[in-house]
């Protein structure tokens, strides 16, 4: 459990206080509900290049980054499929600087052409580095646009391709700002050695008066349902050959989506899974295997994924992940495995809470979703699933007719 | 009244950042426990960590203490492998291996709630592993693939160069480990070692929220382990001048560059201006090179440059992944940072800047409980004391424009600096 104290602005803003008097830290988090899922074809990568965006200027700030310096704090930010994520950390002493520094960007930020053009560069270059010249790296570019049709999901959270990087138009930048960052499309958490009062006066003075959103948000296109198995056999210059086998599987918040986390847990999760012990201990052609779920907003997926060992195919690779699906379907789950994947959840729970930053982030994604309480619901309700409730979704998503594989092969 | 959001809040530098010591106690067989308690997080980390210049010089076996360290948790005289895995993840444990240039050792992250139950069967690893051939056959074979896939990865290569280079392979630090390493392990190797040559000169750091009597149950656990303790020498590597590596990869989309050079240790008196200076040049994102090679030219998505700590052989390096076309001309932006910094004072506003984010970053390095026991474990294995802090916060809080230029003429180089590209 996570102590915190919630209010809304007029204009929508939604503050989360958690206080803790044991630093002399603070976090200030900002959570916008815009992430890869609100983009569309042709201007995929828009989230997370805007995300570059917002470390530019803003009207009474030219250079994000150094007033916060010199007030002692460091700040960075994140994009997924579903949000983007920004964050100060400071010493609570100055958090006002905090305050000062989001709402300015929030409320006028500077979309010049130089920032936009440099940004554009750099996010070039983080393309590459992290996805077109790793090993491995675009894998899930291909298994995304494998495994889903329509919804937006299809693409990473990076974008499609350079392509449509190198063609957002400065209009596209300013329609994306005055649609998804406004205050009533955004949580914030204060966090640390704050109190209740300070942050409510703070708040109400720094973002008051910024006004609501105008500029509606765009359909998202929904994922029907897959009703043939889909395969993607892709060459590469990489040492061995690596297997990647998904399927649909319920939205975050939906039934069904934390039988499919402890489907994973149990199957993927640990040095104990099944999967590392059938496949990798006792068996020959996995080097290595994992299982989870990408826990989105909208329908995910849930993923196994492993690397063989040198001269080994991912086809066979296939057969034998299939015959431990199998099992785990037609058998039933011990009672001493789930005792295991529940105490894990309960000591991930300890593991996570021990930063700052963490807690303010945790508080904030499960607000987004659409109460901080999820955070705890969502454990208990959890630990309380039977065997027969994971048994019974495992048979209803774990079908060949749901699934998209990717071999990625070595080919040497 | 309207809000003038043209003026910056107010601001404070602050004052009193507390560095708490750890308590040490020596256990009977006269290993030091170092303890930092943490009564918010129910959480523990204990690590024993030893020393690995016992085996600098074994060429032929650089991974024999990867491989037995490794191999403890595939199998003890009780439990073998299988039953093994399942009795930590049960209780949500985390076993891990450490065996760097510096230390090999073994450390545990548990809950409060389990640790007692625990420990036990973790103490079992440090004498009861039975090596059990099967086991041994699967790690091998993982660990030759990930050398392979990482040696692919132009970072991770430039990287191995540019120690290769500064430190030359004869010196562990400077060694490259390839698959020949792995396939020259064999069990009777790990046997051997296990027995005399792991536990020598181990240090026990624990963290947690642990009473005293959770700390005598851990000196009770091991006071039992049969240690050595054994004076060993730093070892002596060749100051290589410079020099560029360059290794040609067509179908790379980006060049990976190292640029650095050997430094002075951290007991230097010259260590905390050179550690400023850094800062400045590369070791913070406002840095002269993100600013220019990021922020203004858009040429790459990150260029830092940092400390790298060894024991007895700090040494200094740049770091980026860069447009190819950009190379050269990304090179030639580095030197001129450093020789800017190296022949004009830094401004006030910049020096105000860069003083107070690091005053910052060590209150937020100091303010989480959990960490503290890792930055004490940093310190006083490079062979100080935890005084050090509180001299390099003092020193922070001082600095004049002057020590810091100075002291990057006279130790970064460019005559000294060695130069690795990959890509």
């Amino acid at each position: 459990m996570i102590d915190y104290q919630k209010f809304v602005l007029d204009n929508g803003l939604q503050v989360l206080v958690h206080e803790d008097h044991t630093t002399k830290m603070a976090v200030l988090n900002i959570l916008y509900k815009v992430g890869s899922r609100n983009e569309i074809p042709g201007k995929t990568g828009l989230a997370h290049f805007f995300e570059h965006l917002m470390f530019g200027s803003s009207k009474n700030v030219p250079v994000f980054d150094t007033p916060l310096e010199k007030v002692g704090g460091s700040c960075n930010a994140f994009t997924n499929t579903d949000i983007t994520n920004y964050y100060i950390t400071l010493p609570a002493i100055n958090i006002e600087t905090a305050f000062w520094l989001e709402s300015d960007r929030m409320l006028q930020l500077n979309l010049s052409e130089k920032t936009i053009e440099t940004q554009r560069k750099v996010v070039l270059e983080e393309f590459k580095q992290r996805y077109l010249n790793q090993p491995y790296g675009d894998v899930f570019h291909h298994l995304k646009g494998l495994a889903y049709d329509t919804h937006p999901y299809q693409w990473p959270t990076i974008g499609k391709n350079l392509e449509d990087i190198i063609g957002f138009t400065a209009a596209d930048v300013a329609d994306f700002y005055y649609t998804h960052y406004r205050p009533d499309n955004a949580t914030m958490v204060v966090a640390g050695d704050v109190t209740l009062e300070q942050v409510k006066n703070l708040v109400e003075k720094w973002f008051g008066d910024i006004p609501k959103g105008i500029l509606p948000k765009k359909g998202i296109l929904q994922e029907l349902p897959q009703k043939v198995k889909k395969t993607l056999t892709i060459e590469a210059d990489v040492p061995t050959d690596a297997l990647y086998k998904v399927y649909h599987m319920p939205a975050r918040l939906h039934d069904g989506y934390l039988e499919a986390d402890l489907i994973t847990d149990i199957l993927g999760f640990g040095r104990s899974s099944t999967l590392e012990q059938r496949l990798v201990k006792n068996g020959k052609v996995f080097a290595s295997v994992g299982g989870y779920v990408l826990g989105s907003v909208d329908p995910g997926l849930l993923v196994f994924s492993g690397k063989m060992e040198k001269g080994q195919s991912a086809e066979e690779a296939e057969k034998e992940l299939d015959d431990v699906i199998e099992d785990f379907k037609n058998n039933p789950i011990q009672k001493s495995i789930l005792t295991k994947v529940k105490n894990q959840a309960e000591a991930m729970k300890t593991y996570e809470s021990i930063e700052l930053l963490n807690r303010a982030m945790s508080l904030a994604y499960y607000a987004h979703l659409g109460n901080p309480e999820h955070y705890q619901t969502e454990y208990e309700k959890k630990t309380r699933i039977k065997p027969e409730e994971i048994l019974s979704w495992a048979n209803k998503i774990l079908k060949e007719e749901n699934s998209s594989v990717l071999y990625y092969k070595s080919r040497a | 009244m309207t809000l003038n959001r043209s003026l910056a809040p107010e601001f404070k530098i602050p004052e009193d950042i507390s560095l708490p010591k750890p308590t040490k106690r020596t256990l009977k067989n006269g290993v030091p426990l170092f303890f930092i308690p943490t009564t918010a997080v129910d959480a523990v980390k204990l690590e024993i960590n030893t020393d690995t210049q016992s085996m600098v010089g074994d060429l032929e076996k650089k991974l024999v203490a990867y491989f037995t360290l490794h191999l403890t948790l595939e199998g003890t005289k009780t439990k073998n492998s299988e039953v093994l895995d399942d009795f930590f993840d049960t209780y949500a444990s985390e076993v891990d291996v450490i065996s760097n240039f510096e230390h090999n050792g073994l450390s545990l992250l548990t809950t409060t709630k389990h640790f007692a139950k625990v420990l036990p069967v973790f103490r079992s690893l440090f004498t009861e592993a039975i090596f059990p051939e099967k086991e041994l056959v699967k790690r091998k074979s993982q660990k030759s693939l990930s050398i392979t896939i990482q040696r692919e990865k132009n970072s991770v290569q430039a990287s191995q160069l540019f120690r290769n280079q500064l430190f030359d392979q004869g010196h562990s630090y400077g060694q490259i480990v390839t698959e020949e390493d792995v396939d020259a392990i064999v069990r009777e190797d790990l046997l051997a070692f296990y027995k005399d040559s792991l536990w020598i000169n181990p240090e026990i750091f624990v963290t947690g929220n642990l009473n005293e009597t959770a700390l005598d149950l851990i000196a009770q656990t091991f006071e039992s382990l049969p240690v050595t303790f054994k004076e060993i020498e730093s070892p002596v590597f060749s100051n290589k001048a410079k020099a560029r590596i360059y290794e040609n990869r067509e179908k790379s989309l980006q060049s990976s560059l190292r640029i650095g050079c050997h430094l002075i240790p951290k007991n230097h008196p010259d260590y905390f201006a050179l550690y400023v200076f850094n800062t400045f040049l590369g070791g913070y994102f406002g840095s002269r090179l993100i600013k220019n090679i990021r922020e203004e030219k858009g040429h790459t998505y990150g260029i830092y440059s940092s400390i790298g700590s060894l024991k007895d052989a700090d040494y200094w390096v740049v770091m980026a992944d860069v447009q190819k076309q950009f190379l050269e001309e990304v090179i030639g932006e580095i030197y001129k940072e450093l020789d800017l910094l190296q022949s004009e004072l830094i401004s006030d506003q910049e020096l105000e800047v860069v003083r107070n984010y690091m005053i910052g970053n060590f209150l937020s390095n100091f303010s989480s409980a959990f960490d503290l026991i890792d930055r004490f474990k940093s310190i006083h294995q490079a062979g100080l004391d935890f005084g050090f802090f509180q001299r390099q916060l003092d020193f922070i809080r001082s600095f004049n424009p002057e020590e810091i230029r100075a002291v990057g003429k006279k130790y970064l180089k460019k005559e000294n600096m060695v130069e690795v590209i990959v890509g």
